[in-house]
């Protein structure tokens, strides 16, 4: 699995720039799947396996991106984010565009009095090592990500965009090794979650699946000064039982722990005042869907090195093909 | 007004996500005064009363969420349990509150408390203590919470509802569980009242959180009209400007983009007609309500707020003047008793 790992998180593939990665997914999945269609807002829909429940499992292909609004006369490019950054890891970070072009985030800190002080966003500008417009290779519409090489430190791994590709890696490998199913099962990979989860709304209300799962990273409160939440990095697969903006199923929940326990696969619960996912759209869209979500515990959410353990990946392929494999009581 | 069954709705649980305990006394309540009962999805419970008028009648639905606010344990420390919110709740007044925290193994008595001042960071004495600093104490040693306390384990106030002088009643979760009582009362009342529409009761799940419940109900049954019933603000101590209500003055009809100009004009007619009291709210924008999403749901709905003035909302301790109940479940009666089969087509906007 870490090549592909590696492979899908040095690709740059932001929110509503989807194409990119998904023509790679395509390629991975192409021979496991019954049904593959992408629909109108660029979701890549693969069915497998007929009958039983109608379930749609959602990992978003999507990352945060930058996108250049305005290039000046000295040739900086200003940008607009595409999705959530961290401004205090953005300054100095290197940028990669669909295009090609390279850059770094900068940002000036002239006055003594502001050193300490973060640099909103709209202070920050990209250098392309252009020096006017005329050459700037990049222009106002062009979008880049976060460039950074993929690392394997054994148990522990690190690379920009974890969120959300570790999932998609965790898709592709659950469709490969799901060798029977009784069940409907929608691999979903969503577009523009970053981006207030529109690819899931979408389809969701096209599949109107009857459970719907977001596979997604989540923040951990394993850091030296977190905020107050048990799901740490490694301690096994996370189950979502609440987020900000989304309570999950109480069957759905037990139907995955008791799935974990049978299988003896270890589990955090999580109940997290941090970010939201894909299940909040699948939950809301047309007449609403029981959700859950499983959760891949990860350090440092959207800045340009995010972590995850290994065994905590492995984990969570093993738990959706002990829950899609078996009949479903709720 | 006879409150046995609102005070069975605020001595439940029934937390946003969480609402089994209160559908069933709802369900119970309900079965026998619909043609029958269903739920969505996600757990909103339909009661279908059907109307006389010839098939394919025009219908409504009446929305009432059962959810109520509360907390859910998020991290545990020892013997103490750290919690996050269920709902916007009001964490003024939280410290020394009695909870009830729903385990596996059963509910247990607990009380929320704040640390001393001096283990409070900073200037953090001075103000409302955040909820991050708040802990539920069980009375369990660390060992015993270790075993029998899950992440994810549900509390919920303890406080059961009181009969107060002047014809108040006091409680948690009258938010929304008063407007619950009222259409209940307006089934009652069908019962011996003709209506040509199709008339769909719906408590309503996960309000609190973002009207998951209403949207997809309404997308489910597509009715034709809509109405969410929900509480407002009474006024009280530091609430007394135009945007709050007497209390005891009975329901506002609301106004403002979610209210179709033509429902608000028909209820206000009708309750002068009847001489209900009531006030009109001034909604602008967003209610706040079910009835935002009932609104847009599908193609769109033409959609009216009516709401009951309470005070202290998102306490534990919400009180109501249980005579606007009364009223407000005569009002939708009334308004529902009076559509005629061609009703749907003098719905037009304008305002």
């Amino acid at each position: 699995m870490k090549d592909l790992i590696k492979k899908l998180t040095e690709t740059i593939s932001p929110s509503g720039y989807e194409s990119v990665i998904r023509e790679i997914i395509t390629e991975e999945i192409k021979d496991f799947a019954d049904e593959i269609h992408v629909d109108a807002l660029g979701n890549l829909i693969a069915r497998k396996g007929s009958g039983g429940k109608k379930i749609m499992l959602a990992a978003h292909m999507d990352e945060i991106g930058l996108i250049v609004n305005h290039v000046d006369e000295n040739g900086f490019a200003r940008f607009s984010p595409l999705g959530t950054f961290l401004p205090h890891t953005l300054v100095g970070a290197r940028v990669r565009f669909l295009n090609g072009t390279y850059g770094v985030v900068g940002a000036e800190y002239l006055k003594p009095a502001t050193q300490t002080k973060l640099a909103p966003l709209n202070k920050m500008f990209i250098d392309t090592g252009a020096s006017s417009p005329k050459d700037s290779p990049v222009k106002i519409g062009d979008v880049a990500a976060l460039e950074r090489p993929f690392h394997d430190l054994g148990k522990r791994l690190i690379a920009k965009s974890m969120d959300n590709r570790i999932s998609v890696v965790i898709l592709i490998e659950t469709m490969r090794k799901l060798k029977k199913t009784e069940h409907e099962v929608y691999f979903v990979f969503t577009t523009q979650e970053e981006v207030q989860v529109r690819g899931a709304l979408t389809s969701a209300f096209g599949i109107a699946p009857e459970i719907g799962i977001a596979i997604d990273i989540c923040p951990v409160g394993d850091t030296p000064d977190s905020a107050k939440k048990e799901v740490s990095l490694g301690k096994g697969v996370s189950i979502k039982i609440k987020d900000p903006l989304m309570i999950a199923d109480p069957r759905i929940v037990n139907w995955m722990i008791k799935g974990a326990e049978k299988a003896k696969i270890p589990y955090q619960r999580e109940v997290s005042s941090l970010g939201s996912t894909d299940a909040r759209a699948i939950q809301v869209a047309g007449a609403g869907a029981m959700v859950g979500g499983i959760s891949i515990p990860c350090r440092y959410v959207h800045s340009p090195s995010e972590m995850v353990d290994y065994d905590d990946v492995k984990n969570t392929v093993k738990l959706l093909i002990a829950l899609l494999e078996k009949k479903i009581k709720l | 007004m006879k409150t046995e069954f609102l005070k069975s709705l605020l001595s439940s649980s029934g937390l946003s996500g969480f609402e089994t305990p209160v559908t069933e006394l709802i369900k119970e309540k309900w079965t026998s005064l619909t043609d029958g009962l269903s739920e969505s999805s996600l757990g909103s419970l339909h009661g279908l009363k059907r109307g006389s008028g010839k098939e394919s009648r025009p219908s409504m639905i009446i929305a009432t969420h059962m959810d109520a606010i509360g907390l859910i344990v998020s991290k545990i420390s020892g013997e103490f349990l750290h919690v996050a919110n269920l709902g916007g709740i009001d964490i003024r007044v939280l410290p020394g509150q009695a909870v009830t925290l729903h385990s596996e193994r059963g509910d247990l008595p607990g009380i929320i408390v704040q640390p001393p001042a001096h283990l409070l960071p900073e200037g953090e004495a001075k103000k409302a203590v955040a909820l991050k600093h708040l802990l539920i104490d069980v009375g369990f040693s660390a060992r015993e919470v270790a075993r029998k306390i899950k992440i994810g384990d549900t509390v919920s106030f303890a406080t059961e509802p009181t009969e107060m002088s002047g014809g108040l009643l006091a409680g948690h979760s009258l938010d929304n569980r008063a407007s619950l009582a009222a259409l209940t009362l307006c089934l009652e009342e069908l019962q011996s009242r003709e209506h040509i529409w199709d008339v769909w009761a719906a408590a309503t799940v996960q309000e609190e959180i973002g009207h998951m419940g209403a949207s997809t109900s309404a997308f489910q049954i597509r009715p034709d009209l809509a109405i969410a019933v929900d509480v407002t603000f009474a006024k009280g101590p530091g609430a007394s400007n135009w945007e709050t209500f007497d209390l005891g003055s009975g329901p506002t009809i609301g106004l403002g983009a979610v209210n179709h100009p033509f429902l608000h004009e028909q209820f206000k007619e009708l309750a002068e007609k009847l001489e209900i009291p009531f006030s009109i709210e001034i909604l602008p924008g967003r209610s706040g309500t079910d009835g935002d999403d009932l609104q847009t749901s599908a193609e769109g709905i033409p959609t009216i707020v009516i709401s009951i003035p309470i005070r202290y909302m998102h306490t534990p301790v919400e009180v109501i003047a249980t005579k606007d109940i009364q009223r407000t479940a005569r009002l939708l009666t009334e308004f529902i008793a009076m559509l005629d089969a061609d009703f749907l087509e003098k719905i037009v906007w304008d305002d």
